[in-house]
């Protein structure tokens, strides 16, 4: 089952949840803030006792939060064996230093696991200040933590969904902050399906059109959210949410030009600022409601035409 | 013009061909780097040209219902893109020449 080679899952046949879930979690979620460290001056003696009293394998060498190296047990085994454990840490420490910042997605962590083959990984802020540890041992026990919460919301979700027609289309999809891989894809697969009812081409265009405007939306804007799609013979409706951040100012994100995309989003080719004046101009029905704090949710619905006679579109 | 003609006049590199039989008149052309302005056309889309070497051109032109995209100044394509053209069933091309080049170019077949 091994394919991707920097983490050890299938990534396009894994379940959004998970795959949601390292991206979504950031490594400060998962990682141990009770720091266990030494300085460069201890001896190695020292350090000894120390990861035993604290049951710990491996013990960042810091100077002023800053971090010069990292002494492992096998540090420790090598100069019980050669009797120089009077000696200093920072003699034998080791220098090569292969750092996680708390920012990054869980994902690099467990890419880094299985890429370097180490027990645990410093982690650094922006100021590369080391603020915590992370070993695979944190990575399961925060992602347990996180996916029991999850499936505890699903299975309330589930029991409120009503069963709906077989021939209708309903779908939620989870669209991930900054995962411009996949973005734009629940809308591709939307508009596949479409094509294959054989919509109204016009139809299918405001619908695709909409839906992909909010997936964007989603992906760039926010902290990651919700696509849902409801289409039966008559409209589609299509609500995008999202918990946060909000839009400090909603009357303004209306407005055709206003953006307050980063430079690198608009290298790809979005962020123009006519996201939601594109979706309203698509749409029979469209509702907007944002605040900062708490979030983003666009609705539109889409009547379908089914004019006879105007197939010669193409 | 037929897409083979454009193919042949622009020097194009192949990349993916759709399922279709080439016979088809192309008559809508969009040119543009930006992708926002690409979703705002009402028109039909036969070819979007662009610049923006990336899957999003691919996944933007099949939400426009394009049947291929041109991909400008030579720029790399990815592996990525390659299969989005797969997945899409949309031709995917590569010219050297740069916009205003294949501007020019579609404007003389067009006559």
């Amino acid at each position: 089952m091994v394919i991707d080679k920097s983490i050890p899952i299938k990534m396009e046949e894994s379940t959004s949840l998970i795959l949601d879930l390292i991206y979504r979690l950031k490594i400060k979620d998962v990682m141990s803030r009770n720091l266990v460290v030494a300085s460069p001056e201890d001896s190695l003696d020292h350090i000894k006792t120390l990861m035993k009293q604290k049951n710990v394998t491996g013990i960042p060498i810091v100077k002023k939060d800053r971090l010069l190296g990292i002494l492992s047990i096998d540090d420790i085994f090598k100069a019980l064996d050669n009797g120089y454990m009077q000696e200093l840490a920072e003699k034998h420490m080791s220098k090569k230093l292969v750092m996680l910042e708390e920012d990054m997605p869980l994902a690099f962590a467990i890419s880094y696991f299985d890429k370097f083959k180490y027990g645990r990984f410093p982690v650094v802020d922006r100021n590369n200040l080391l603020v915590g540890m992370i070993t695979s041992r944190d990575i399961n026990v925060g992602l347990l933590i996180t996916i029991n919460k999850e499936v505890a919301r699903m299975e309330e979700l589930l029991a409120q969904s009503t069963p709906v027609d077989v021939h209708n289309i309903r779908k939620i999809f989870r669209i991930r902050k900054y995962d411009f891989e996949h973005a734009g894809n629940a809308s591709n697969r939307i508009k596949k399906l479409l094509v294959e009812r054989k919509l109204d081409p016009r139809d299918i265009r405001r619908v695709a059109v909409a839906m992909y405007e909010m997936e964007i939306n989603i992906t760039v804007h926010s902290e990651g959210g919700t696509l849902t799609v409801v289409i039966d013979n008559d409209h589609a409706e299509i609500i995008a949410k999202d918990s946060a951040p909000g839009i400090e100012h909603p009357e303004l994100a209306l407005q055709e030009g206003y953006s307050t995309a980063n430079e690198w989003i608009k290298s790809l080719g979005f962020g123009a600022g006519m996201g939601l004046a594109n979706i309203r101009r698509v749409s029979d029905t469209f509702d907007f409601h944002s605040a900062l704090g708490k979030g983003t949710t666009v609705r539109a619905v889409i009547d379908f035409k089914r004019k006879k006679g105007n197939d010669n579109d193409h | 013009m037929k897409i083979d003609q454009l193919i042949k006049e622009l020097g194009c590199e192949v990349l993916h061909r759709r399922k279709e039989t080439g016979v088809k008149d192309l008559k809508h052309f969009v040119v543009s780097d930006l992708m926002s302005d690409v979703l705002l056309i009402d028109e039909e889309v036969d070819l979007l040209i662009t610049s923006l070497s990336t899957t999003q051109a691919m996944r933007t032109a099949d939400i426009v219902s394009a049947m291929g995209v041109i991909i400008v100044n030579g720029k790399a394509v990815t592996a990525d893109m390659k299969a989005a053209a797969k997945e899409f069933d949309m031709t995917l091309l590569k010219t050297k020449l740069s916009t205003f080049e294949v501007c020019g170019v579609i404007h003389r077949l067009k006559g």
